[in-house]
């Protein structure tokens, strides 16, 4: 089975329409001819995780995310860099592959990304809730919901915004680039990341005074990984249902940063 | 003893008259003079159409004080009321978005994108502040897109203020410092302490790597930038990143063996130092008021 056989699989098994012009979900790396050992699905396929999948014997990654540090993987300013070569020579050396599957990881029913996030944050609603999809959940403090997501991510470098000890029941939250917006409805917005000013919407800023005028407001920005790797096991099993006799697994690509102690 | 200012013009008599300077200060300034003088110094031409307006307030009351800051929360406006400074000079908005508080054009109906662009004109948070900064007679300039142009570069000149490290600059590069060997993660504590971290750096490499040259690039941090500042530096510090941009391509770098690193610091809290400068900028311009930094803190905290 080709990397190529592979895709025409997916196309074949979506359960919607593939979408032809994407310029996401084509192959970023590697050649779409060569014969694949095995399947590793992640969140990125970042230099590392291509090293570790190779190691395992997969030979075709399938991220979620970028190969080459931008959304359309442009790489016509990068050819003399020397991170892109090493990594475009790793790719050609040890016969590796990647096929990105974003927009339909999105836009397959139910959303493979949404469905994992919503397990990652131990929350049972099902993924098609119509936006903003506000979750309720028995009263608890800000301070208390943020640990437990802490310890149920196993997140290292989480940040929250708002006072500790507010009292909330209810969140809304946004995968990847994106975060939940704030409403009366709405006590804390939780996102994958996004810009911390400048939007339509500053939630930063806006639960910032939030917690000085005494009101119930918080945001947890749980990183774009942390909020969309799970859902990249969930596509590994949707691969399992119609790939046959090669091994596919989901690697975590991981939380790429960590954090010093507060000043 | 207090002396009534027509008392004070007997007193002094004719001297008055030809003190230029003196009767000067008696005419109340404006926030509006302050803009104005802000709009003929920026050392760049003043465009129409920025971000750089009044957002708030009344631009011709009497500025007692002028305080700068990375963004004005109502911990900052507070803190600028009880210190006298009723002219607050934000880098950030002021009202939680781009559009600062104005009505937002349109509703859009999309599937997914309900809800009006900006804050709502009738939430609590925003009409709070809008009561907060009206009833303290304070007035709100955005100071961004000609601060920004500045040259040397603001932001990192206060960065390096910050961290000390003015003497490391190399050459004449604003962006640029060769400080003494230091763990990344030794760094990243420094960082910490010295710009008052909370929970809001975040950090890619190895915290035992040793580096040396460090490349600034603070605020919004492209992957054009920080392609170009990599490969001839260590590490670079930076604002805020995407993930799938500079983030990754620094975990590349690390995995491909180089001891490298990137820090984030977040947007405000690597801005906020560039906004002290500001402030010394000011102190030149505007003699007549007190002028003081207000920084806004690092908003994120981590659950232990």
């Amino acid at each position: 089975m080709t990397a190529k056989d592979v895709l025409d699989l997916m196309k074949k098994n979506l359960g919607g329409p593939w979408n032809e012009n994407t310029y996401r979900d084509v192959f970023h790396a590697g050649d779409a001819n060569v014969k694949v050992k095995g399947i590793a699905t992640t969140f990125m396929a970042t230099l590392d995780l291509l090293q570790r999948a190779h190691a395992a014997g997969l030979n075709m990654v399938i991220p979620h995310e970028t190969t080459f540090w931008n959304d359309r993987d442009e790489t016509k300013d990068l050819t003399g860099d020397p991170v892109y070569k090493f990594k475009t020579e790793y790719c050609a050396k040890n016969n590796m592959v990647v096929l990105r599957l974003h927009d339909h990881a999105h836009s397959h029913r139910p959303d493979f990304i949404m469905v994992g996030l919503v397990r990652a944050l131990g929350w049972s609603n099902s993924e098609n809730t119509p936006p903003p999809r506000i979750f309720k959940f028995p009263a608890t403090t800000l301070g208390d919901l943020a640990a437990e997501i802490k310890r149920r991510t196993n997140s290292r470098a989480l940040r929250v915004v708002g006072d500790p000890k507010a009292k909330v029941s209810t969140a809304t939250v946004g995968m990847g680039y994106s975060m939940g917006r704030f409403t009366p409805e709405v006590d804390v917005v939780i996102g994958g990341e996004n810009p911390e000013t400048g939007g339509a919407l500053d939630a930063t800023e806006y639960a910032v005074d939030a917690e000085f005028l005494g009101k119930n407001k918080g945001q947890i920005i749980l990183g774009h990984e942390i909020s969309e790797e799970p859902g990249m096991e969930d596509a590994a099993e949707w691969l399992r249902t119609f790939i046959k006799g090669i091994p596919v697994q989901f690697i975590r690509a991981g939380e790429p940063f960590w954090s010093p102690k507060a000043g | 003893m207090q002396i009534s200012r027509r008392e004070f013009t007997q007193l002094t008599g004719t001297a008055m008259l030809i003190a230029g300077p003196l009767t000067a200060q008696r005419t109340p300034l404006t926030a509006q003079q302050v803009v104005d003088r802000i709009q003929a110094n920026a050392g760049v031409p003043w465009q129409s159409g920025t971000l750089d307006a009044v957002k708030a307030g009344d631009p011709a009351i009497p500025v007692t004080g002028i305080a700068t800051t990375g963004m004005a929360t109502m911990d900052v406006l507070s803190r600028a009321v009880k210190e006298r400074s009723n002219l607050v000079i934000t880098l950030e908005p002021v009202f939680f978005g781009r559009l600062d508080g104005q009505t937002p054009p349109a509703v859009s109906s999309a599937p997914g994108r309900g809800g009006p662009a900006g804050v709502n004109p009738d939430d609590p948070v925003y009409v709070a502040k809008k009561d907060f900064i009206q009833k303290n007679g304070l007035v709100v300039f955005r100071f961004t897109d000609h601060w920004r142009l500045r040259k040397p570069d603001p932001f990192a000149m206060g960065l390096a203020q910050a961290m000390a490290w003015t003497k490391y600059r190399v050459g004449d590069d604003p962006l640029r410092y060769d400080i003494p060997p230091i763990t990344i993660g030794a760094l990243a504590d420094n960082l910490a302490s010295r710009l008052k971290a909370r929970a809001g750096i975040r950090v890619v490499g190895n915290p035992e790597s040793r580096v040396h040259r460090i490349a600034m690039l603070p605020g919004l941090t492209t992957l054009a930038a920080a392609v170009k500042a990599l490969p001839d530096s260590d590490l670079v510090l930076a604002g805020e990143t995407r993930e799938w941009e500079s983030v990754e391509y620094a975990q590349d770098t690390v995995a491909s063996g180089q001891k490298k690193g990137l820090i984030m610091l977040g947007r405000v809290l690597s801005q906020d130092p560039g906004m002290n400068v500001c402030a010394d900028w000011l102190k030149k311009l505007v003699p007549e008021v007190p002028v003081l930094w207000l920084p806004a803190g690092d908003p994120y905290w981590r659950p232990a």
